[in-house]
Parts: structure tokens; sequence; C-alpha cells
């Protein structure tokens, strides 16, 4: 217990500063933020129990693995869509310093969005569901998520219009990614009997909702944090921003192609789809270089900040590694042939989605539901330590992941032995994987704990 | 660069990503309505949680993209109306469907097993050439 005081976990973590003035969004952006955080935390117990299910024969759970899985990848696409909608909120009114167009439909796509999640989340736990990998819930329920991100596209899109000669950039980048997130779902509301179109219009989401539009979405915060916190100036945020976003735009749509390859599609796309890949690499580039000149000229000493960039900074270097280098080694066709389909995919996907996208809106989430506060040494050390832990368990069960895929790709696809013989000599790298698991998600509840406490401190306010 | 360019930019990406999709996702043949039938029996069941097909999916059981070539139609049938317990478990079963489920399954397996998928996976001998 003396460990979890040292740390901060128990008594103040944090204290009151002077209130800021807030705007209504800003307040209802919490509400955003304190539910997706609450979902990261389910999150994690569910992608650790799934985990252990893998290595454990006969393992008794009231909610079988297909269905426990499904949960596990549904909770990968709410958690982050629910605290960047509370982000966007809370970074458009600080951009733009004025009320959205209409607080009220933000807070009825609140409710909406989790009664849509929690209906998908809950119909997959008494086993009712669609199939499709990443939207494995009913198809009606999507339409209540379109409903939502309908919503918040048409409340965006006004709050830009009220005053068209003042749209920064960072405003306009996030609401571009909000309706980008709309459109792309939009098809997959839609049954498929073509089992080709089916699996190409998945990854609209799969895919381009974490490379493209969240990618919108996270670069108009960052843009955003970095202004206010000194990082860069505006003048420098506003000459590279929509080239970025332009760049994310084009890479990320025709870099789907890297998805299109074995699924039916013609060959054209092994050319498509590994030479735009190469551009969604240049978004990371930019945002590296503005990152680093930031740190190199100013020195961050709010806590609250400097935790709110080492989330950020996390996010930073799995854009490089996890997502960019080890994705493009991976989008080389003839690399693809034998890594596709195997754990090695797998630990590239925790990477690159948790680690790009996930740790982003962690950012986001930290910095809105700690406005008007700032850490005690002792709650900046024990926020410090979970992102540690996030990172450690991260890397090593991704790692465990993609030698147990380097392995089956030898032994199943190149020696051509039986997938069970293969799969079952596997084991010591999925319990690997189990161990990483536990520390991530010590992590990950640590976090969660933090950053509760951090509302109900500024909710006390 | 303005908000102007990147509104145009995004629509004319799109709009033509969205096109070529379309063209490329034409089927080989058409799809019988027994494999209709069999992707919503695939799709029920949450076979992707664990299967692969196409390689997408769950990887802790076999890829069925050309289960069908593999092994008789069948026993892929007998399989699935009266599932053996799974390796490595000792008791827990691959989940059971009825006779006009299992059959419609297979049905669907058999037609995805016609689509061409550029060599992919590659075959052992396949791999030798490429190594």
């Amino acid at each position: 217990m003396k460990l979890f005081e040292y740390f901060g976990f128990t008594g103040k973590v944090n204290q009151l500063m002077a209130p800021k003035q807030q705007f209504i969004a800003q307040k209802i952006s919490r509400r955003y933020c304190v539910f997706a955080i609450s979902l990261f935390s389910l999150q994690g117990i569910v992608a650790l129990l799934g985990a252990v299910d893998l290595v454990i024969p006969d393992l008794p759970s009231p909610i079988p693995f297909e269905y426990g899985r499904a949960i596990h990848l549904g909770l990968s696409t709410f958690w982050p869509l629910i605290g960047t909608m509370g982000m966007i909120y809370f970074f458009i009114t600080a951009e733009l310093n004025r009320e959205i167009y209409s607080p009220r439909l933000a807070r009825w796509q609140f409710w909406i969005v989790i009664l849509f999640c929690l209906l998908i989340l809950g119909s997959l736990a008494l086993r009712i569901g669609n199939g499709r990998e990443f939207l494995e819930g009913m198809p009606i329920f999507y339409v209540g998520i379109c409903l939502a991100l309908a919503l918040a596209s048409y409340n965006l899109i006004q709050t830009l219009l009220t005053d068209k000669r003042n749209i920064t950039p960072a405003a306009a980048t996030m609401t571009v990614g909000m309706t980008f997130l709309l459109l792309l779902l939009l098809p997959n509301t839609l049954t498929y009997t073509n089992p080709i179109a089916d699996e190409a219009t998945k990854f609209w989401v799969v895919h381009l909702w974490e490379e493209m539009a969240f990618e919108l979405t996270s670069a108009g915060f960052i843009a955003t944090f970095y202004v206010v916190s000194g990082l860069a100036s505006r003048a420098q945020i506003e000459k590279w921003l929509y080239l970025e976003a332009s760049l994310a735009v084009i890479g990320g749509l025709y870099g789907t192609g890297h998805h299109y390859y074995w699924i039916g599609f013609p060959a054209v796309w092994l050319i498509l789809g590994s030479l735009l890949s190469l551009v969604e690499v240049v978004p990371v580039g930019l945002l590296v270089h503005m990152t680093y000149k930031g740190l190199k000229h100013k020195k961050i000493r709010s806590n609250r900040e400097k935790l709110t960039l080492w989330l950020l900074l996390s996010s930073v270097f799995y854009h490089i590694t996890g997502a960019s280098l080890l994705g493009l080694i991976i989008t080389v066709p003839w690399v693809n042939l034998y890594m596709h389909g195997t754990f090695f995919t797998s630990g590239h996907a925790h990477l690159a989605l948790f680690g790009s996208l996930g740790f982003v809106v962690l950012a986001g989430c930290y910095y809105v539901l700690s406005q008007g506060s700032e850490p005690t040494l002792k709650g900046y050390k024990g926020g410090v330590l979970a992102v540690i832990l996030l990172n450690s368990g991260l890397i090593a069960m991704s790692s465990a992941l993609m030698v147990a895929g380097l392995m089956q790709a030898y032994f199943w696809r190149i020696l051509g032995m039986d997938f069970m013989e293969v799969r079952l000599s596997l084991n010591p790298y999925l319990i690997l994987r189990v161990l990483g698991g536990m520390v991530f998600t010590l992590g990950d509840l640590l976090l969660s704990w933090h950053i509760y406490r951090t509302w109900r401190t500024t909710n006390a306010k | 660069m303005k908000l102007k360019t990147l509104l145009l930019l995004s629509t004319i990406s799109l709009a033509l990503f969205i096109a070529i999709t379309i063209i490329s996702s034409r089927l080989p043949s058409p799809i019988p309505e027994s494999a209709v039938a069999g992707k919503l029996v695939w799709q029920r069941h949450n076979c992707i949680s664990c299967h692969t097909l196409f390689g997408n999916g769950g990887y802790d059981a076999d890829d069925l993209t050309n289960i069908t070539t593999k092994r008789a139609l069948s026993y892929l049938i007998d399989y699935l109306v009266q599932p053996p317990v799974m390796r490595p478990n000792n008791y827990t079963h691959h989940p059971a469907l009825d006779e006009v489920d299992a059959e419609n399954l297979v049905n669907y397996l058999e037609f995805v097993d016609t689509i061409p998928t550029l060599g992919w996976p590659p075959q052992e001998e396949d791999a030798e050439k490429d190594l």
C-alpha cells in the first residue's frame, strides 16, 4: 500500500487551480471523456481474459471466446470514438474561442452514442451479432452510431459556418475527420451478399477510421495542444496542417489497398496499396518534426501538460515504429504474402491501433478532464508510472505476438506444417503475451483510476 | 494550402476511391442462393472470431479460404453436424450446426474457394520457389 501512496494512487493527487472560463460544450465534453475512460478500463480486463482463454484449454466462461473477441474489437473502436467526440467539442471551442452551434444536440448525441454502444456490447454478450470482424454488432445498432456521428458532423459544420471568417485549420481538420467517420461507417450499416464487397467495405472502418478519419481528428487536437502549451506557434501550425490533412486523406484512402491484396481484388491493388501507403508516412514525419522542434525550444513546466505530453509522445513513438515502419515492411506484397493471416499482423495491429490512436485519445481525455487542476507531485508520478506500464505491456505483448507470427509464417506457410501443430507450438509466446497483457491492464487500470480521481476533483469545483 | 483545397481533394479522392473499389469488387461468377444462406450462417455463428477468410479474422483456427480444395464436402458437413473435441481442449467441442446450415455453410466456403486471391495463401512449393 505504501507503493500506492508513493505514486499517489491514494491520498491527494490533484489540486484545484483558479477556475478558467468554460464553454458549455467543454462541460459536455467531460461526460464523453469519462465514459471513454470507463470503456478503456473495461477493455483492459476483457482483452486480458481473452488472451488467457487462448492458452488455457477448456476455460469455462459465460461468454464464449468468439463473442468475447467481438466485444474486445467493439471496445477498441468505441472508446476512442467516444473520447474523440468529447475531445473535439472541447478543443474546437478552445480553438475558435466561442460556443458550439448547439450544446443541446451535443447532449443528445452523447446519449445516442452511449445507448447504441451499450446495445452492441450487450447483444454481443448475449451471443447476438452479425459476424463481420470489427463490426460484429447488429447492423441496425450501427445506424444509431451513424445518427450520433451525423449530429456531431452537423453541429461542427454549423459551428464553423456561424463565423466563416474565423475558421482555423485545426477546427476544420477535426470537423472533416468527424464527417469522414460518418461517411465511412454508413456503407457498413448495409448487408452484402458479395463476400469481396463485404470484406472491402469492412476496411473502410478497420483501416480508414484509424489511418484517415482519426488521423484528422487527432491532428486537430495535437495542433491545438501544441499551440496552447507553447510547443508550436499558431503560424507554424497553420502552415502545415492542411497539407498534413490532405496527405492523410490521400494516403489513407489509397493505402487501404494493402488490405485489398488477397480478397479477390485485381493485381493493380498490389501496386496502388504498396506505393500509396508510403504517402501515409509523410504526415507522421511532419508531426515528428514539429514535436522535435517544439521540445527543443520550449520547456513545459506544468505537470498536467507534461503528463499529457508523455501520453502524446507515446503515440508519436508508435506512429513511427508500430504503424509506419512496421506497417511499411508488411505492406511490401512479398512480405505480406507470408505475414498476412498470422499473429504478426495482430502484433502490428495492437501497436498501430492502441499505440498510435489509443494514446492520443488518452492524452486528450486526460487534458479535458483535468482542466482547472494540476496534479500533485505524487499524482504526476502515478500518472507517469501508469504510462510506463502501458508502454511496457504493449511492447511485450506485441513483440510476443510478432515472434509467434514469424514462427507461424515459417512453419505453416513455408514448411507446410499442419496449422494446429504450429498453433500449439506457439503457446509459450501466447503465454508471454498474457504476461505483457497483465502489465498493460495494470497500467490501464492505474491510469483510469488516476483520471477518474482527477475528474472527481474537478467535478467538485 | 487552404480549406477549400482540402475539401476538394477529399471529395475527389473519396469519390474515385469508392468507384474503383466497387469496380474491383466484381465476383468471378454469380453467388448461388445456398452460398448466400451459408454466408449468413457464417456471420450468425461469428466464425470469423476464430477462423480467417482471405487471411482476415481470428488467428486461433485454420484459414478456410481454400478448405473445400483440401477436404471433401461430406467430411466438412459431418464435421459441422457432429463436431469433434477441438485440440488442445479435453472436452470442448467445435460449435455444432444442423444439417441444412452445415450444407449451406459448406456451399459458401466452396464459393469462396473460387475467388481468385492472387496466389494467397502461399503453398509450400510456391514458398520454395520464392525463397
